[in-house]
């Protein structure tokens, strides 16, 4: 009963979150409100017994894209400079009311499909589950995302790239985006704090990697936990844009796809198929390096530079 | 199918129109980005309800997919971002309709 009570205050929290979110007095509020439906969502997920995506949630979802929102709606405001902003936050009520009926229209359609959807045999699950001890993780995420399904998680990579190349290509060249310094004088707290909190980033980012096996966790938890402490470090102003990318920072950037692919490929010639993994230790390794690869094209993005360097 | 699964599968229904209601009546660009991102949870609440995560067993499937699907939408979001910035850089405004086409 009290879980009942406990799934019903989340359901009425995500749908009034995500009203707050699309009709928020402005911008920046309803930016704050969509951080906070991905937090409740993964309280949902933790609800739904699924750990891992409540960490992915409140590390991806909520946290760096929040991250990401907010820094973009700060270099709107920079490069608005004074232009006033012109214009009704929202539309006029004769287009709002159509559009919201329409809406009503479509959640219930949806909710009566979803409703009554039959009961599919969950043969793909039911199959990891089996085959989960061959493996060598007793994680079934892990394993699916690394073994059952490993093209996905190489893609995946690939495309996390891709979108960050695709930032840099577009980037100006003048680049009226890069992040501005801090607005404040040096504050002693601040060293402080980073002292204490980015260490922990970095512990949390480890133990998720190592637990991910057999436990909640694994790369992309670890590795945005990991980011949070560098866009931390980039918004006290200890890491601020660089013109390109450091060696270092290219090596890490491809590292996991260059690490993926090669395990990938060295079971080929024993005739084991592509991406066969050749043991738990191969698990890990490629964990690593996706580790470090999303970490640092998260701060990248969040940054929105080709690579960073320490404020002197 | 448990009360838990009915509550987020109506949950994901009513979330889902939210966002299609907010892309439609969105006047500013990072708006419609936060409806798309709205529908694309409401997505994933679905198929997780939809993959038995309410009650017996959880399918680890959907749960990696849709942990591959955070991933790819914090990606596509962070490129529809930079993209935005380029062309509040380029055009002087991020809205949908600019003040001179009213």
């Amino acid at each position: 009963m009290i879980a009942l009570a406990m799934d019903a205050i989340i359901a009425i929290g995500l749908v009034w979150l995500a009203l707050r979110t699309v009709r928020g007095a402005n911008v920046f509020s309803a930016i704050i409100m969509f951080i906070v439906f991905g937090l409740i969502m993964s309280l949902a997920w933790a609800r739904l017994h699924a750990p891992d995506l409540a960490l992915a949630e409140a590390a991806i979802g909520a946290g760096i894209t929040g991250a990401l929102l907010l820094v973009t709606w700060r270099r709107l405001q920079v490069l608005e400079g004074s232009v006033p902003q012109v214009g009704a936050e929202t539309r006029s009520l004769w287009l709002t009311l159509p559009t919201g009926l329409a809406a009503a229209l479509l959640i219930a359609g949806l909710g009566w499909v979803a409703l009554s959807l039959p009961a599919e045999p969950a043969t793909a699950g039911e199959l990891a589950w089996q085959r989960l001890p061959e493996m060598g993780v007793s994680n079934p995420v892990t394993g699916v995302l690394l073994g059952f399904r490993a093209y996905d998680t190489l893609l995946e990579m690939g495309v996390l790239l891709a979108a960050w190349l695709g930032a840099q290509v577009v980037a100006s060249e003048h680049r009226p985006g890069a992040l501005p310094g801090p607005a404040h004088e040096e504050v002693p707290l601040v060293g402080a704090l980073l002292s204490l909190v980015v260490p922990i980033s970095l512990l949390v980012a480890v133990y998720l990697l190592q637990a991910g096996g057999s436990a909640p966790g694994g790369a992309f938890q670890g590795g945005a936990v990991l980011a949070a402490g560098g866009v931390l470090l980039c918004l006290t102003g200890r890491l601020e844009a660089a013109d390109q990318a450091s060696l270092i920072e290219r090596v890490v950037l491809i590292l996991g796809l260059a690490v993926f692919s090669g395990v990938g490929l060295v079971m080929l010639p024993l005739g084991e198929p592509m991406l066969a993994m050749p043991g738990v230790w191969a698990i890990y390794l490629i964990e690593t390096a996706l580790l470090l690869s999303i970490a640092l094209t998260l701060v990248l993005l969040f940054a929105a530079a080709p690579g960073l360097r320490r404020r002197l | 199918m448990s009360a838990t699964a009915t509550i987020y599968l109506l949950t994901a229904a009513a979330v889902f129109g939210i966002g299609v209601y907010g892309l439609l009546q969105a006047r500013q660009i990072l708006r419609q980005l936060l409806a798309i991102n709205l529908m694309g949870g409401a997505t994933f609440l679905l198929l997780i309800t939809l993959g038995g995560g309410a009650d017996g067993p959880p399918d680890p499937v959907p749960q990696a997919m849709v942990l591959t699907g955070i991933v790819i939408a914090v990606s596509a979001t962070a490129f529809a971002l930079a993209l935005l910035v380029k062309l509040q850089d380029a055009t002087g405004s991020s809205d949908l309709d600019p003040p001179d086409a009213e």
